[in-house]
C-alpha cells in the first residue's frame, strides 16, 4: 500500500481517537471549572450572610439578647438564600430551588451554635387549637419547616468521684458550670478564667502580669455630632446628656427613663480581674481544677480529614484546669481541651442534621457531612463564623458537595484578644487609632491613649423622626492608623500577644490593653448574671 | 521525475498527518490541563488568602511550585486593593446623610512580595482586613509546545500571546491580624 493510503488509514482511526478524548477532557475541565465557581459562589453567599449578621448587630443595642439574636440570625440566613439565588441565577436556579441542595447553616456563637435547617414541626392539637383560629397562623403538625434550632452549647459532662458536673465552655476563656461539687453540694458558677492575678488585700489593688489595674476615666463617645460621656453594662451603654439625664439607644433614637448612674470613673477592668480571681478561688473549692482530661463523658478522639487523632481525650491525662501554667494563653491544658470540646460538639450534632436531611430532601442524593479541613476548624473555633453546606448540585461529571467557612470578628458576641485597638490621644479627633501590634506603638502611648473595642470605630446610624432621615456617624472620630491598620505593613505578628506584651520594657501599652479588654469582656452581656442586680450595682 | 515530486509531497503530507497532527492535538490537551491547573491553583490561593485574611511567603511559594509543575513558566500579578475607611469618615462628619465614601489604594506585586519576604530570618505575613480585595491573574510566558507547533503553520500576532491564563479575585472577608 502506497504511504499516502497508510497516512489517510492512520487518520481515519486516530480522528476519532482524537475527538473523543479532547471532548472528554473538556467535560472534565467543565465539571471542575463548575466545582471552582461553586465553591467561590458560596463563599460569597456565606460572606454576605455573615455580614448582614454584623451590620444588625453593630446598629443593635440588643442583640445579644437571645429573642433579638434569633432575629438576626434568621435575616442573616434569609439573605444567605437571597445571595446564593443571586449568584446562581445566571445558571438557572432559583431561591426555592436551592433551598433543597442547602442542608444545612451552622452560625457559631459566643457558647454554643444554631443550626439552621429543615424540620418537623410537632405541633399537637392541644397547642393548634390555642393558636387564633381566624387563619392568621397557618402552621400545622407534622409539615416541614425550615429554620433555627435550639441553641446547643459547648458543654462537656465531667464526672469524678462525688463531683458531677457539665461545664460550657465559650470562644474566649469564660466558663458557665452546673452540677455538684467534689462533696455533693449543687454548683451553678460562671466566670473568667485567668492566670497571673494578684490581689493586695490591705490596699484593694489588683495586679495582672504585673502591670497594676486601676480605674480609666469615663468613656466618651459621638452620637451625630455630640459627645456624650457612657457606660456599658451588661452589653447596653448607657449615656448622659448635658442635663444629666440617662438614656440609651434605642432602634436609632433616645430612650429616656433608665434611671440614674454612678457619674465616675470606669471600673469594669479592675472588677473583671477581682472577679476572676474570686473565680479561681471558688473553683479549687468546688474541686473542679482537680478535673483531668479523661473525666470527660461521652466524648470520643477527634481526628482530622485523613482519619488521624488530631486530639485524644483519654491519651495523656492531664489537668484541664492548669492555672499555674498561663491558662489564658491559647496553648494552655485548658485552651486545648475547651477547642477539642467545642470542635466534638459540633461536629457530631452536625453530622447528625446533615444526615438527617435525607429525611426531608427529595432527590436521591445521600446527604452527609464532608470532612472539614484543620485550617476550617482553626477559624471555626476562634470566632463567631456561619459554615454553610451546599450538595446535591450535579456539576456535570459529578454531584457537587462543598461548604464554606466564613468568620468575623467584628460583632457584640465576642471580644477576642484582636479586637482591641488603641487610640493614641482620646481627647483629639484627630489622633490615630492602632492595632496592639504597631512596631513602636509602646513609645507613642501615654496617660491619655485608651483602648477601644473595634465595633466602635464602624459607622452607625441613628433615626430622626420629624425628618424621616437617617444620619450615619462614628463613635469614636479617630483615623485608622495607615500603617497598622489600613494596611498592615509595619505591624509585628506575635503567636502570642500575652509574651509579646510580657516582652516590652514600658508597661504602658500593656496596662491599657489589658485594662481595655477586661472593661470590654465585663461589659459583654452574660446570660449567667440577673440582669436587674448587675445594673443596680452601678447606680 | 513527476512520479518522485508527488511522492516527495505524498511523504511530506504523511509526515504532517501521522505525526504532527497527533502530536498538535495531544500538545492542545496538554495546555487544557494546564490551564485547569492553573485556574484551579490561582482561585484556591485567591480564595485561601481573601477567607483567612493572610499571605504569607508559604503560601506564594506553594502557589508557584503547583503552577510551575504544569511545566511553564507563568508571570504572577498579584493586586490588594487596601480599604481606606478615613476619607469616609471625614465626609460623615461634614454630611452625615452620605454614605459609602470609601475609598482603595492599591499595593501591586513587587510591594506584596517586599512586605512578605523575610527580612534577618523572620517570616513576615502580609496581614489584609475585611473590606479589602486580592486579586491574582496568571499568564504563561514561555511558548508551549502547543503554540510552537502553532506559529509553524499558522503565526499568531503580538508579542503578548498565551494560551494558559487564570485570574481570580474578590473581597477578604476576615482580619487577618489574629494575634
Amino acid at each position: 500500500m502506497k504511504i499516502q493510503y497508510l497516512a489517510v488509514v492512520f487518520v481515519i482511526i486516530m480522528l476519532p481517537i482524537s475527538l473523543v478524548f479532547s471532548v472528554y477532557v473538556e467535560g472534565q475541565v467543565e465539571t471542575l471549572d463548575m466545582q471552582i465557581s461553586y465553591d467561590t459562589k458560596l463563599d460569597n453567599s456565606t460572606y454576605d450572610a455573615i455580614k448582614a449578621f454584623q451590620l444588625n448587630t453593630v446598629n443593635s443595642s440588643t442583640s445579644d439578647l437571645t429573642n433579638s439574636k434569633i432575629r438576626d440570625i434568621e435575616a442573616a440566613a434569609n439573605s444567605f438564600f437571597n445571595s446564593i439565588a443571586t449568584n446562581f441565577n445566571m445558571v438557572g436556579y432559583n431561591s426555592d430551588n436551592l433551598r433543597a441542595y442547602v442542608p444545612a447553616l451552622v452560625f457559631t456563637m459566643y457558647d454554643g451554635f444554631y443550626i439552621y435547617s429543615p424540620f418537623e414541626n410537632t405541633l399537637d392539637e392541644e397547642t393548634q387549637n390555642r393558636l387564633p383560629q381566624d387563619g392568621s397562623v397557618t402552621y400545622a403538625g407534622g409539615e416541614e419547616v425550615t429554620g433555627l434550632k435550639p441553641y446547643i452549647y459547648y458543654s462537656c459532662r465531667y464526672v469524678r468521684g462525688q463531683m458531677d458536673v457539665t461545664i460550657t465552655y465559650s470562644l474566649d476563656n469564660y466558663i458557665t458550670i452546673q452540677g455538684y461539687d467534689k462533696n455533693g453540694n449543687p454548683i451553678n458558677d460562671a466566670g473568667y478564667l485567668i492566670d497571673n492575678i494578684s490581689y493586695n488585700s490591705s490596699t484593694g489593688a489588683i495586679t495582672y502580669r504585673g502591670i497594676q489595674i486601676t480605674e480609666e476615666p469615663q468613656l466618651t463617645e459621638y452620637i451625630g455630632n455630640n459627645l456624650y460621656p457612657y457606660v456599658k453594662i451588661n452589653g447596653v451603654k448607657y449615656y448622659k446628656d448635658s442635663s444629666g439625664n440617662w438614656f440609651t439607644l434605642m432602634n436609632g433614637s433616645f430612650n429616656y427613663g433608665q434611671g440614674t448612674f454612678r457619674d465616675e470613673n470606669n471600673d469594669m477592668a479592675y472588677r473583671y480581674y477581682l472577679e476572676a480571681l474570686d473565680f479561681k478561688k471558688r473553683l479549687k473549692d468546688y474541686g473542679v481544677e482537680e478535673l483531668t482530661s479523661e473525666n470527660a463523658v461521652g466524648v470520643s478522639d477527634i481526628t482530622d480529614a485523613n482519619g488521624d487523632v488530631v486530639y485524644s481525650f483519654t491519651d495523656g491525662d492531664y489537668q484541664i484546669f492548669d492555672f499555674d501554667n498561663d491558662i489564658e494563653e491559647s496553648d494552655s491544658n485548658f485552651n486545648n481541651h475547651r477547642l477539642a470540646v467545642i470542635r466534638y460538639v459540633i461536629e457530631s450534632n452536625l453530622s447528625v442534621a446533615l444526615s438527617n436531611y435525607n429525611d426531608y430532601g427529595t432527590g436521591s442524593y445521600n446527604f452527609r457531612m464532608p470532612k472539614l479541613s484543620e485550617e476550617d476548624w482553626d477559624r471555626i473555633l476562634n470566632n463567631v463564623s456561619l459554615i454553610s453546606f451546599l450538595q446535591g448540585l450535579s456539576i456535570g461529571g459529578k454531584i457537587y458537595n462543598g461548604y464554606s467557612v466564613i468568620n468575623n470578628n467584628k460583632n457584640e458576641e465576642v471580644v477576642t484578644e484582636d479586637s482591641i485597638y488603641i487610640i493614641e490621644d482620646v481627647n483629639s479627633d484627630s489622633s490615630e487609632y492602632h492595632r496592639v501590634t504597631h512596631n513602636g506603638l509602646e513609645s507613642m502611648v501615654n496617660n491619655n491613649s485608651r483602648g477601644v473595642f473595634n465595633i466602635d470605630f464602624e459607622r452607625k446610624s441613628i433615626g430622626s423622626t420629624a425628618t424621616e432621615t437617617t444620619y450615619y456617624y462614628y463613635p469614636h472620630r479617630q483615623l485608622g492608623c495607615y500603617t497598622c491598620y489600613v494596611a498592615q505593613t509595619d505591624s509585628e505578628t506575635p503567636s502570642n500577644i500575652y509574651e509579646y506584651l510580657d516582652g516590652m520594657t514600658d508597661k504602658t501599652l500593656a496596662k491599657l490593653y489589658y485594662t481595655a479588654l477586661g472593661r470590654e469582656r465585663y461589659s459583654m452581656y452574660k446570660v449567667f448574671r440577673n440582669p436587674e442586680e448587675h445594673v443596680n450595682q452601678f447606680r | 521525475m513527476g512520479d518522485s515530486l508527488i511522492t516527495i509531497v505524498a511523504i511530506v503530507l504523511a509526515a504532517i498527518l501521522m505525526f504532527i497532527f497527533p502530536l498538535m492535538s495531544m500538545s492542545d490537551r496538554t495546555d487544557d490541563i494546564s490551564q485547569l491547573t492553573v485556574k484551579t491553583a490561582t482561585t484556591e490561593f485567591v480564595d485561601n488568602v481573601r477567607t483567612t485574611g493572610r499571605l504569607s511567603l508559604d503560601d506564594y511559594s506553594a502557589f508557584e511550585q503547583q503552577i510551575a509543575a504544569t511545566g511553564n513558566s507563568y508571570e504572577i500579578e498579584m493586586e490588594v486593593k487596601v480599604l481606606d475607611e478615613n476619607p469616609g469618615k471625614k465626609t460623615t462628619q461634614a454630611s452625615s446623610t452620605k454614605i459609602g465614601e470609601n475609598v482603595y489604594y492599591s499595593m501591586y506585586t513587587s510591594q506584596i512580595l517586599d512586605t512578605i519576604s523575610p527580612t534577618d530570618g523572620t517570616k513576615k505575613v502580609l496581614a489584609l482586613k475585611e473590606g479589602d480585595m486580592f486579586s491574582t491573574s496568571v499568564k504563561n510566558t514561555n511558548t508551549t509546545l502547543s503554540q510552537q507547533l502553532k506559529n509553524f503553520f499558522y503565526t499568531v500576532a503580538g508579542n503578548d500571546t498565551y494560551t494558559i491564563a487564570a485570574e481570580h479575585g474578590g473581597y477578604v472577608t476576615a482580619n487577618g491580624s489574629g494575634n
